[in-house]
């Protein structure tokens, strides 16, 4: 609590939200938890206080506890007073009279936020008649005008859609729809656009910060991404252990850190560069230098791994869905390359491809210079041995009944069998020392440790047979920045050291450019584009590749506001050109 | 969705509080108060049926019929039946028939059923769609008419009721274990085995099957509810062991006739009998699946 | 997948399964003692008339040549003659099959509507005295064999309180079963009972598990009132899942009619089946078994319909 700075104009009066002092504790199987302590808070009408933090700062807490939605083995102590009723200790039905049409929520996954087996419609409309006395043709009638408001297209028909008719996106505007119903008063988003791709992030950004606008609503954004609060938020708020630990100004916070988690959490985002952008600044070069300059010189002799023209289908007839269509790259010892896209474009496919866990329709796959088809089952197990692989999930990526030991030792038990135990162990600590675990950690349960543990584990594991080809699939999308950083550093120094080639899948677009040399941005199943990183990622030659990197939301506000400017008159001048 | 876990917020599992699985389990199960209920109820009965008898020697071989369907008294606590037996000490000893042919039949059953729907699960495609099928016939022809056919054809000894009961239930678990299989093979950690060369085997024996294990037991626990169930219809439906030997269920569809005489001596105690039995083992399935977290029958 | 071609695939489905069951009834006829020539000629029949029927009838043919005449039979339906009714067995099962499924589908409505209700009312109040209190009933319930349970009741109720008949109502029709309701009150509550102990589980979870789904935190934070959220939403999500395992529970339900009906001397299938076996009267067993199958099928198939016509998202080929 060392830093709060707080603007003088701090009065009760004015504030849609006021929090003070608040504290939540839980109450659960290894005893009270507490989650949140001594926040206190404001939002004025009309303007943006971002509530950012890692995983475990508490912050969706206090987003839950201003709505009075905690869950069931939650305490509340302070004041959370939303428009003059204090949340904490308001009964259910004082808290319905209020929810929906003084406050309102959007949540952070739109696949589970509605109910599956109602019109998206009625949902609307039952929230409109929750609070107002109109007729249930009145309600739906209205229910269409909010789904045009929030910018679907048909909103007659979609009213009539279940969610699961509509994507992802369309599912965030109708969450949406519902929240602005009543005109509220108050708007808390809870990671309203992590769930979502980075176009569509960028739309619902937009559509939240135009309902704002219009309507002079206040905005409580809980988010991790540093990249939305530059683009959304007037003022930030820094929470770290359940405590806040900065406030101020989004300008101040973002560029002039007072605190040293904020400094450090700030420093540890990967920050995309961008070429021009109005002429503002290129994102702080860091200390060890962008990726472009990465270990590993130019691509020479036989690639670890190479697709050529490899398509995947799935199923058939007509529900045949074409995962890859005539995708090409390689990947050479030495060299990371990245693969990125938004979900459903076929990287992971491509990633499982690679790895041989999916025979291609169409194509060949040379693994270490032999063709994965024409390769007996014996001989392909033993090419095998020199690949290793990192997947996303923290938790379903290790077999929870082994021991961190036994997973890790696990790819000598099957290319090194003849290995006496003691030889293994010795292999074991070597790997752990050299993902920066301590050597203790092998006795322990992969459940013991935390997300980040859990990964240098899966690393490892994949590295302790000295692989020559690296797959990493999302190895760090789960993490934490701070913990992120951590792991791609491990990587990265490795693979200076054993000099292997490295698939690296992800969505994060700034992530692959410091990371990877050479890039292949995958859509739809194709590769739209790919080259050297330095090149592709700063002058794309595709527009599917700049409106990607165009969404993507920088963590400087000054530079962002430029960016978005930019894309929106993209946007625009391309709609007109559409419509000509 | 991707990145979930990134934001799950206030109650993320800090490595200091996560307690060992087991223990966690245990804890888990000792708070359903049922559950442990059920346990006592099983230990009970075992240590009443098999030490029992021990200290509470009775005849159960010869017919006395100076001494036929006595009401309860000081000499025979629970009366005797219609041939003069004690009927507290056939109740252990019918016990004892029941408790070893319905574990022997519900453990036999979880065992064919974990094959099968292990085997179908991992191999998936359309060995899977076949084995299934057959999976779905045998649930098809309900399982008393199936007994019912085979006690017109034959009067099978201990062992092969154990065998005839054992092959018409394992289908329920088959299913179970098949769901699981099928969830465990995309999990990452197969997958990452099978990427780096592991074999079918080791994904079957070092992962699959291990991490089935509390789902397995907690089928089992049901299936042996349900075995001992059958048993007693197996009785009812004349398949049952056969006299002087008995078990709770052909105690009570004997005893169904002199219920009507008002001797409720002989039906009550094994009825209750049943009762608490299958209830226990339900009970414990119940605490079992909410101690390992596994999700599957209601 | 548009609901034509779905039908199609569905019932080719259970056609395979249902050709699966008469291969295991062609099995067991084939594994009685003397094998289907004594199925057919009666338990009198000497060594030499079985010699000369299986000669005459192809039945020292390989057995899959047989098992394909054995098919035809059925297709036509034949399923023989019974030893001791001397009546054809396609028309005693006709005759009875009808009383059966009335008693089943009675028990299964009843079940239902008591199970359904209860269950919700035990997910909202979780862990309390009324949870617990209807959990261990219906664990007692699931526990006891349908005969004992059927004889307490006719003790109680019929003897002791002589409030209900203990026979179940007779006579050759569903109407002439339906004229007696009185008769069928004891007969339908000893085979709803075990329904209502698994169906209230069923229930109970999926309405626990429905009521953590996030939807119903959106909307509580629409303003949406408890009970409104209760009955609007989490009821028929929850009531989904439920409505499918109604598919797997009919054999339960056909199995228990059998007990049922020969405690409560009811006239459907199941006495028939019971007393078939009693007399070992082949023919009769083996063509009860095969239409019980094909009734079995056939509820799994409704429930898998009705299920598709609840949710949309099975109709789009979702889940």
């Amino acid at each position: 609590m060392s830093a709060v700075r707080r603007p003088a104009a701090d009065t009760l009066g004015g504030h849609i939200l006021d929090l003070d002092d608040l504290g939540v504790v839980f109450t659960t199987e290894t005893g009270p938890v507490q989650a949140v302590r001594g926040v206190s808070l404001h939002v004025a009408p009309g303007e943006t206080l971002a509530l950012v933090g890692e995983s475990g700062s508490g912050k969706s807490t206090v987003a839950l506890a201003a709505m009075g939605l905690l869950s069931g083995n939650a305490r509340a102590t302070g004041r959370a007073v939303v428009d003059g009723t204090d949340i904490v200790g308001a009964d259910e039905e004082r808290l319905s009279g209020l929810r929906g049409s003084t406050v309102s929520m959007v949540f952070q996954e739109p696949a589970t936020a509605l109910d599956p087996l109602t019109r998206v419609g009625k949902q609307i409309a039952e929230v409109i008649r929750n609070h107002r006395r109109v007729s249930a043709a009145d309600a739906a009638e209205r229910a269409v005008e909010l789904l045009r408001r929030v910018g679907i297209p048909e909103p007659e028909q979609r009213a009539r859609a279940y969610p699961f008719q509509l994507s992802g996106g369309q599912r965030q505007r109708v969450v949406i729809a519902m929240a602005i119903a009543n005109e509220p008063a108050l708007l808390i988003a809870d990671e309203p656009t992590t769930a979502l791709d980075v176009t569509v992030q960028a739309e619902i950004l937009d559509l939240l910060r135009r309902l704002a606008e219009e309507t002079g609503t206040g905005v409580l954004l809980v988010t991790h991404n540093m990249g939305v609060v530059a683009d959304f938020a007037d003022r930030v708020a820094v929470m770290y252990q359940g405590a806040i630990v900065e406030t101020g100004p989004v300008e101040d916070v973002l560029l002039r850190p007072s605190h040293d988690y904020t400094k450090r959490l700030l420093s540890a985002v990967p920050r995309l560069s961008v070429a021009e952008a109005g002429g503002t600044a290129r994102a702080d070069e860091r200390a060890d230098g962008p990726g472009a300059d990465a270990p590993g010189a130019a691509p020479a002799g036989q690639p670890a791994v190479e697709l050529t023209d490899v398509s995947v289908v799935f199923g058939r007839g007509k529900q045949a869905v074409h995962a890859l269509k005539g995708v090409s790259f390689a990947v050479h010892p030495g060299e990371t390359l990245g693969l990125v896209g938004e979900s459903g474009s076929g990287k992971s496919t491509a990633s499982r491809v690679a790895l041989g866990l999916i025979a291609p329709t169409a194509g060949s796959v040379t693994l270490f210079g032999a063709d994965l088809a024409r390769t007996r089952a014996r001989a392909r197990r033993a090419l095998r041995a020199g690949i290793g692989v990192v997947l996303q999930d923290p938790v379903a990526s290790l077999d929870a009944r082994m021991t961190v030991g036994e997973c890790v030792a696990e790819p000598l038990r099957i290319h090194r069998g003849r290995l006496s135990g003691r030889e293994r162990e010795s292999l074991v600590a070597a790997v752990l020392d050299r993902v920066r675990l301590p050597r203790e950690v092998a006795r322990r349960t992969p459940r013991e440790l935390s997300g980040g543990q859990r990964q240098r584990v899966s690393l490892a594991r994949a590295l302790v047979l000295e692989p020559r080809l690296l797959v990493a699939d999302e190895p760090t999308s789960a993490l934490d920045v701070s913990v992120q950083e951590a792991v791609l550093e491990v990587i990265r120094e490795l693979q200076e050291e054993l000099g292997f080639a490295c698939l690296f899948v992800s969505h994060d677009l700034a992530v692959v450019q410091q990371f990877a040399r050479r890039v292949v941005v995958m859509r739809a199943g194709r590769a739209e584009e790919q080259g050297l990183t330095s090149a592709t990622l700063l002058h794309p030659e595709t527009d599917y590749t700049r409106r990607l990197l165009a969404a993507v939301p920088v963590p400087d506000p000054v530079v962002q506001r430029g960016r978005r400017a930019e894309r929106l008159a993209t946007l625009a001048a391309g709609r007109t050109e559409e419509q000509g | 969705m991707s990145s979930s876990l990134a934001s799950v917020d206030g109650l993320a599992a800090k490595p200091a509080q996560a307690a060992s699985g087991t223990r966690l389990a245990v804890r888990r199960f000792l708070r359903n108060r049922l559950a442990v209920v059920g346990l006592g109820v099983v230990v009970f009965f075992v240590l009443f049926c098999f030490v029992g008898p021990l200290i509470y020697s009775t005849d159960q071989t010869h017919t006395l019929l100076q001494q036929v369907n006595q009401s309860p008294s000081g000499a025979h606590w629970l009366g005797t039946d219609a041939v003069g037996h004690d009927e507290l000490g056939r109740l252990m000893y019918g016990g004892k028939v029941s408790l070893i042919v319905g574990l022997s039949a519900g453990v036999l059953a979880t065992v064919i059923g974990t094959l099968w729907g292990a085997a179908a699960g991992y191999a998936g495609g359309w060995v899977d769609a076949v084995m299934m099928r057959v999976v779905d016939a045998g649930i098809a022809i309900p399982a008393l008419f199936i007994l019912l056919v085979v006690s017109a054809i034959t009067t099978p000894d201990l062992t092969g009721l154990v065998l005839i009961l054992g092959l018409i239930s394992w289908l329920v678990p088959s299913r179970l274990v098949r769901a699981e299989t099928l969830t465990l093979k995309n999990r990452d950690f197969v997958l990452t085995l099978r990427a780096i060369g592991g074999t079918h085997a080791r994904a079957i024996i070092r992962h699959i099957l291990p991490n089935s294990v509390s789902t397995i037991i907690v089928a089992a626990t049901f299936q042996v509810a349900d075995a001992i169930l059958l048993v007693a219809y197996v009785s009812y439906l004349g398949l049952g062991v056969q006299p002087p030997s008995t078990d709770w269920g052909g105690m009570l569809s004997t005893g169904m006739t002199a219920a009507y005489s008002g001797y409720w001596w002989l039906i009550v105690p094994p009825g209750l009998a049943i009762i608490l039995v299958v209830w226990a083992f339900n009970a414990i399935g119940d605490g079992l699946r909410d101690a390992f977290d596994v999700r599957g029958r209601a | 997948m548009s609901t034509y071609s779905f039908l199609i695939r569905r019932v080719l489905q259970a056609l395979a399964v249902v050709l699966l069951v008469t291969v295991v009834v062609f099995c067991l006829l084939h594994a009685l003692p003397g094998g289907p020539a004594r199925g057919i000629l009666g338990p009198q029949a000497t060594a030499s008339q079985i010699t000369a029927f299986n000669h005459e009838q192809g039945l020292d043919k390989p057995l899959p040549v047989q098992y394909v005449y054995y098919l035809n039979q059925l297709i036509h339906g034949d399923l023989g003659m019974s030893y001791t009714l001397n009546e054809p067995v396609s028309q005693l099962i006709t005759e009875r099959l009808p009383k059966t499924l009335l008693l089943t589908v009675l028990s299964a409505v009843v079940g239902l509507l008591v199970a359904v209700p209860l269950g919700v009312w035990q997910a909202v109040r979780r862990n309390k005295p009324v949870d617990y209190v209807i959990t261990t009933l219906s664990f007692i319930a699931y526990s006891t064999p349908v005969y004992f349970l059927g004889l307490i009741l006719v003790l109680v109720f019929s003897q002791v309180l002589p409030w209900f008949p203990a026979q179940a109502p007779q006579g050759n029709s569903v109407l002439a079963v339906l004229s007696q309701p009185q008769g069928l009150v004891l007969p339908v509550v000893a085979g709803a009972a075990t329904m209502v102990a698994v169906f209230s589980r069923y229930m109970r979870s999926a309405t626990l598990e429905n009521l953590t789904e996030d939807y119903v935190r959106t909307a509580r934070a629409g303003g949406s009132r408890p009970r409104a959220i209760l009955t609007r939403h989490v009821f028929r999500n929850s009531l989904t899942p439920v409505v499918a395992m109604l598919g797997y529970y009919v054999p339960v339900l056909f199995g228990g009619a059998l007990v049922v009906e020969q405690l409560f001397n009811y006239p459907g299938m199941g006495l028939l089946f019971w007393t078939a076996a009693q007399s070992s009267d082949y023919p009769v067993l083996l063509g009860c078994v095969l239409v019980i199958s094909i009734a079995t099928v056939t509820g799994t198939l409704l429930a898998d319909v009705l299920q598709r016509v609840i949710d949309p998202r099975v109709k789009a080929g979702r889940s």
